[in-house]
């Protein structure tokens, strides 16, 4: 979905500067600017975040969450929405299936969107479903020429749809297809690339990825492109010993925060998010939790001006400052080797 | 058939089979045979991670959006019926919102449960509830549009009902049993000694409420959402009123009706009708 801007130069400057049609604007201003520090939005949440109004730069919501007709998910949304920035993450667009795009999933996808302007709207690059049967589960694909060529076409037809650029998600897998011919992050970037896509980087997804298939997760930071990296996921997992489940029921992990600033200095200041789907804790634990990714954000890149733009915790980090966290000082130390 | 194809469609198969299919062993086998084999953990282990997620989430869900059905059964029990209801009713849906509500008709057919027509009331009286609470929000109207009605349109005005508005009829104590369940009490016996019937609604505060309805307040509130007009209204009472208690009744219910957010709008002559006020003429 290039943008296009013709540049009409009148006769008289036509031989002072070249004439540039059909330029692409694509090079500095595919993404969106920085939005600084987010929490999903959690049912359990809703009260506290009205009535305390945490300083939180914005919220992520669940799209199919909110795809009913109305109720307290839809009030409590609306309210949040006039307060917050928000952007959609959706589980159910199945990009990478083989079954024709649900037009009835896109259309009340963009009626939300129209209702609550979200920033960004983003799903996995995965499949859910076949033959009209969800799994709802984050199926990973074969990583083959077939499949770039496929989800690339699905995702612009989808943006099309949208009227804008969507953000893919890489999940958290557990086994590989004999199938394959390239690197999950080669599979990612070519189709960023096919589609003119945006990425959700997860951080926290790329750790589990690894332990799982024993590849070297900076080795995925390295091969995808910055110019698409829209917003960071990060997330507690299962660690199991022989493999990691991505559970999302735990607080970020030491090896994920380490990840994380290694991600800082590969990709700048990125919206960074932390997901939590179960176990959830109270607000201020999640705030807390967040308080980490800035602190570290803060220290890895310590003269970035986006970084100055996100209003986020800044009395509380700036007592923190005296005195940083365990976690954000094991995370500084960590020195990951590609 | 494209790889792609063949490799979602074995995977789905895969994950909708269990150790109570015949062919379990060859869907797994021709499944295990698109898996890479990698260090750490065998493909038998890869697989069994999605067959588990697949089947914990569904369950989950089925928990979460029936807590008391869940406790009215037991744990072993609400294991059956979640395993037999997820290979019997696979989701089709986007949402998991929507998984469920196929769950009373399962119920209601399946050879084991069917014994018990209670459990199948209790999934469909819960399925209510959630419809009501997020069921399309609405303009309530007041007792003050039916009061600005010219007198001689009343007999042919009709209601219509805020979207969240349900009727819940079965032959059980079902919705005892919930509510025992819902204070931590044990449920009572079941029995099936009468028909009854409940009104579900969301308030104005946006909380779910319910009670129950008499056979008269029953025969009011259906024929009134079935399109009837006031005065057909007030006749179907004089099967419980004689002649000048019956309108009466009527205006107190509909009093209440409009005090609980119940109504949309009066609708008067086929048209939705705006009751226009004494300042505004």
């Amino acid at each position: 979905m290039a943008l296009y801007v013709i540049i009409y130069i009148e006769p008289s400057s036509y031989l002072q500067r070249p004439i540039k049609i059909g330029y692409p604007l694509s090079d500095k201003h595919i993404k969106e600017d920085f939005l600084g520090f987010g929490l999903g939005l959690r049912t359990d949440h809703f009260e506290h975040i009205l009535q305390h109004q945490p300083d939180i730069d914005w919220f992520e919501i669940l799209s199919e969450n909110y795809l009913v007709a109305g109720g307290k998910p839809r009030y409590y949304l609306e309210a949040i929405a006039e307060q917050y920035p928000l952007v959609m993450h959706g589980v159910s667009m199945s990009i990478g299936s083989t079954d024709p795009l649900d037009m009835d999933y896109l259309k009340a996808l963009k009626k939300l969107s129209n209702d609550i302007q979200p920033k960004w709207i983003s799903d996995h690059i995965c499949w859910t479903s076949i033959h009209g049967i969800n799994s709802h589960d984050l199926l990973p694909l074969p990583y083959t020429e077939e499949t770039v060529k496929h989800v690339a076409e699905r995702v612009r037809i989808v943006q099309d749809i949208l009227g804008r650029r969507i953000l893919l998600e890489n999940v958290s897998s557990y086994l590989s297809y004999q199938d394959s011919t390239m690197d999950e992050w080669d599979f990612l970037s070519q189709v960023a690339e096919a589609a003119d896509c945006l990425i959700l980087l997860d951080i926290n997804n790329i750790y589990v990825s690894a332990r799982n298939h024993h590849f070297d997760p900076l080795d995925y930071l390295k091969k995808i492109d910055p110019r698409r990296v829209q917003q960071f996921h990060l997330a507690g997992h299962s660690d199991f010993g022989d493999y990691v489940i991505d559970t999302h029921d735990h607080d970020v992990s030491p090896p994920v925060w380490a990840l994380y600033k290694a991600a800082l200095e590969r990709f700048g200041a990125v919206s960074t998010m932390i997901e939590r789907d179960a176990n959830i804790p109270e607000f201020p634990a999640l705030y807390n939790e967040l308080l980490e990714a800035k602190n570290i954000a803060k220290l890895t890149l310590p003269d970035h001006p986006a970084l100055a733009r996100s209003n986020f915790g800044a009395r509380k980090l700036n007592k923190a400052s005296q005195q940083t966290s365990v976690v954000t000082q094991h995370a500084m130390q960590q020195k990951l080797r590609g | 058939m494209s790889r792609l194809v063949e490799i979602q469609q074995q995977f789905m198969q895969y994950l909708l089979s269990d150790e109570g299919n015949d062919d379990h062993e060859q869907i797994k086998s021709v499944m295990q045979a698109n898996v890479s084999n990698q260090a750490g953990i065998s493909s038998d282990i890869r697989l069994a991670i999605y067959a588990n997620a697949y089947r914990i989430r569904l369950k989950e869900t089925i928990e979460t959006d029936h807590e008391m059905l869940g406790l009215y059964l037991g744990d072993d029990l609400f294991d059956k019926m979640a395993s037999d209801y997820t290979r019997t009713y696979p989701s089709s849906e986007k949402s998991l919102r929507q998984f469920c509500d196929a769950l009373p008709e399962f119920l209601q057919q399946d050879e084991f449960f069917k014994q018990h027509p209670i459990i199948a009331d209790l999934a469909l009286f819960e399925r209510r509830l959630l419809n009501v609470f997020d069921a399309a929000d609405s303009h309530r109207a007041s007792v003050s549009e039916l009061q600005a009605l010219a007198p001689e349109h009343w007999p042919s005005c009709c209601l219509r009902f805020h979207p969240s508005v349900q009727i819940f009829t079965c032959n059980s104590n079902a919705v005892e049993a919930w509510q025992a369940l819902k204070i931590d009490k044990a449920p009572p016996a079941p029995n099936y000694l009468s028909p009854r019937a409940w009104l579900l609604w969301r308030g104005e505060s946006r909380l779910t409420e319910f009670t129950s309805l008499s056979e008269e307040q029953y025969a009011l509130l259906f024929g009134f959402i079935q399109g009837h007009n006031f005065a057909s209204q007030c006749e179907e009472m004089l099967n419980w009123h004689d002649e000048q208690s019956a309108p009466l009744m009527v205006l107190q219910t509909l009093n209440l009706w409009f005090q609980q957010g119940l109504i949309r709008a009066v609708v008067s002559n086929s048209t939705d009708f705006t009751a226009p006020t004494l300042g505004s003429l």
